[in-house]
């Protein structure tokens, strides 16, 4: 499941299903250890990976047939998409400044402004899971394409660790 | 593979539940959260605490689950303190100003007494 690369890269591919979000977050945990981040921050990256991973299953549309068009939402959780588009790429790449982490669903991914916000009581809490990615990294980038779906990068300073 | 999570309820006195969750709270186990909850609140409870004492992680999944519930008994009227979360928990809890909006109390001796 686990492929390394050169130059400090590692990529994972999960399907794209609830209960492999956890296979990616404790990867994530694993890898940030092995560097030098505390371990609060390694909880951290474990935190947002498995928020951007799970955005993915709960949120991610499947692409329709021929490539645009009207989106077929996804059926329920844990249901595999009938297009090739059943994974999640989750890339892991650090050197002596970051660690970088890209979560990429190749199906049509889920659109950021489409998340579905939380209320309470007329207050807007907006979407957690992209609250958390945004509060724990220090630098998030999402990329919504409808060709090549949906790519969350995130980035955590090696140099600004700790603080 | 399953993540664990143990999920066990109690009554305290007529109109108090406690439903106290072990282990991890993530996207692909939160159901079974929301649905322990709910079939607590089908016995017309005031007052439902969380007893968070013993996850050793959660997501914005059980976040959610969390808020749900929590519009779910403000409007029949009640109460839903959560007791006990650990650094972790409570951080996420803080980041997403949740703090702001849960009752978050030590433990549940402490969350039995709110709203005494």
């Amino acid at each position: 499941m686990m492929e390394e690369a050169a130059s400090g890269r590692v990529e994972l591919r999960i399907p794209r299903q609830a209960q492999f979000v956890r296979v990616a977050r404790l990867a994530a945990c694993a890898l940030a250890a092995q560097l030098d981040f505390t371990y609060d921050v390694v909880k951290d990256i474990e935190l947002a990976v498995a928020e951007a991973c799970t955005n993915a299953v709960e949120h991610a549309v499947a692409r329709p047939a021929g490539g645009r068009g009207k989106a077929a939402p996804a059926q329920a959780l844990g249901a595999v998409a009938d297009d090739g588009c059943d994974e999640i790429v989750v890339r892991f790449a650090s050197d002596s400044q970051q660690l970088v982490v890209e979560v990429i669903d190749r199906g049509q991914g889920f659109d950021p402004r489409a998340v579905e916000e939380l209320e309470l009581e007329g207050e807007r809490l907006g979407g957690l899971g992209l609250m958390v990615i945004r509060q724990v990294m220090d630098e998030v980038d999402i990329e919504c394409d409808e060709q090549t779906g949906t790519c969350v990068r995130m980035v955590k300073y090696r140099a600004r660790e700790g603080r | 593979m399953t993540t664990q999570l143990k999920i066990e309820s109690h009554m305290e006195g007529q109109y108090a539940a406690v439903l106290s969750l072990s282990g991890e709270v993530d996207v692909a186990n939160v159901a079974r959260v929301r649905e322990a909850a709910l079939k607590l609140l089908e016995r017309q409870i005031k007052r439902l605490i969380v007893d968070l004492s013993n996850v050793e992680y959660m997501d914005s999944s059980g976040l959610g689950a969390l808020v749900a519930l929590l519009k779910r008994v403000r409007e029949s009227g009640g109460q839903m303190p959560l007791a006990g979360a650990k650094p972790r928990v409570r951080r996420l809890f803080e980041i997403t100003g949740l703090d702001q909006i849960f009752s978050l109390h030590e433990d549940v001796p402490a969350a039995l007494k709110e709203g005494e």
